[in-house]
């Protein structure tokens, strides 16, 4: 595959993701925090809506045998280290490395700052990752969650859409999803705006 | 669904970045990320200024101008221009800082949310880059593959994300 037909199927892609992202309100710093302080629901809704779709969109693919599979593989220290440090920025920045370019393309100027910031630490990691390499990131297998029950992937795949159905049929019920949008869609007050609505209930 | 809404369901606007793992697997081979195109554009920078950025394998590997590295830069980029359609469309114009940040951070100052705006975006792609994944790359992707590596870095960036901002910052 040449390098044109790379940028240009990779800027249509991130096209119709940014869209997404800015309609669901998942790059919103009030709904990353507000997810973070168990308070907002709409970021997890978004997220497992679009894991459980990749499933059943690689259960097709794969168990057909048109793609092959492409997991990471599991390095549990660095995942586990990574992942925290990832998390804290995460929280911090309000965004993470992908929606913090929907930020600046609505117009947060702070985005720019979260996006300079991680230039400089892809940058600083670049220096440090050949110690890290050795020290703490270490290889591993390629490992997925169905080669431990020995079945193949789609089925796996399936299984975890249907739960993921499941949960957030139960989320939805005990948080619908307009409550946590606010008046402004930005996850601001959006606790308020729920509470006044469930308070003028009996009188409607 | 009209693109002059300012919101979407959530569950309408995941599924639609769920089916992008189509034309990622389909054309280029690879599943959906974002983190390390900020190692091509970073290290492809500062490599500029320090040539020997460029010895380390890792970082040659990212800024090799293939059609994968090149392929990120553009779908995070694309990003950039998709969010700023959707909001031209339906008008939901933002303030240049969200209201949410006076109330987080417990100052107004503009000078203090880009200090912390900027830490963050640190934290985030080194701990990213350690982790080999970010939100996209371990979350939406390795997930959905079962990966049990990114299962277990996703687990960790919630709880980071939880401890952070439930110790460090204020109720929004």
């Amino acid at each position: 595959m040449s390098v044109a037909v790379g940028i240009i199927s990779g800027l249509l892609m991130g096209v119709v993701f940014g869209f997404a992202l800015e309609k669901s309100r998942v790059f919103e710093p009030g709904m990353i925090v507000g997810q973070m302080q168990l308070r907002n629901w709409i970021m997890l809704k978004v997220f497992l809506s679009a894991v459980a779709t990749g499933a059943v969109v690689l259960a097709f693919l794969n168990g057909f045998g048109l793609v092959k599979l492409q997991p990471k593989a599991a390095l549990y220290a660095a995942d586990i280290v990574g992942g925290l440090i990832l998390g804290a920025g995460i929280a911090l920045a309000g965004a993470c490395p992908g929606t913090t370019l929907a930020q600046i393309g609505v117009g947060y100027r702070d985005a720019i700052f979260t996006l300079l910031g991680g230039l400089a630490g892809a940058v600083a990691f670049s220096y440090a990752q050949p110690w890290l390499a050795k020290s703490l990131i270490g290889t591993g297998p390629k490992l997925i969650f169905t080669d431990f029950a020995g079945i193949p992937y789609w089925q796996g795949a399936l299984a975890l859409a249907a739960a993921i159905v499941v949960i957030l049929v139960l989320i939805e019920r005990l948080r619908r999803w307009r409550d946590d949008l606010g008046a402004d869609v930005d996850g601001n007050g959006a606790e308020k705006t729920s509470q006044s609505r469930s308070r003028l209930a009996p009188a409607e | 669904m009209s693109p002059f809404e300012k919101a979407w369901s959530p569950y309408i606007a995941g599924i639609l970045i769920g089916l992008l793992q189509i034309p990622a697997f389909l054309i280029i081979e690879t599943a959906l990320g974002a983190s390390s195109s900020y190692v091509t554009v970073g290290a492809g920078i500062a490599g500029l200024f320090d040539s020997s950025l460029f010895n380390i394998d890792y970082v040659a590997r990212h800024v090799t101008a293939n059609a994968k590295n090149l392929w990120q830069v553009a779908l995070v980029a694309g990003i950039g221009f998709g969010a700023f359609a959707s909001m031209k469309m339906s008008g939901a114009a933002r303030a240049s800082i969200s209201p949410i940040w006076a109330k987080a951070l417990g100052t107004s100052s503009t000078g203090s949310r880009y200090a912390v705006a900027f830490a963050a975006g640190f934290l985030m792609l080194f701990g990213a880059r350690i982790a080999d994944g970010c939100t996209s790359g371990h979350g939406l992707s390795g997930m959905a593959q079962l990966s049990v590596g990114s299962t277990v870095a996703v687990a960790a960036m919630f709880v980071g994300g939880i401890a952070t901002a439930s110790l460090l910052l204020r109720r929004i």
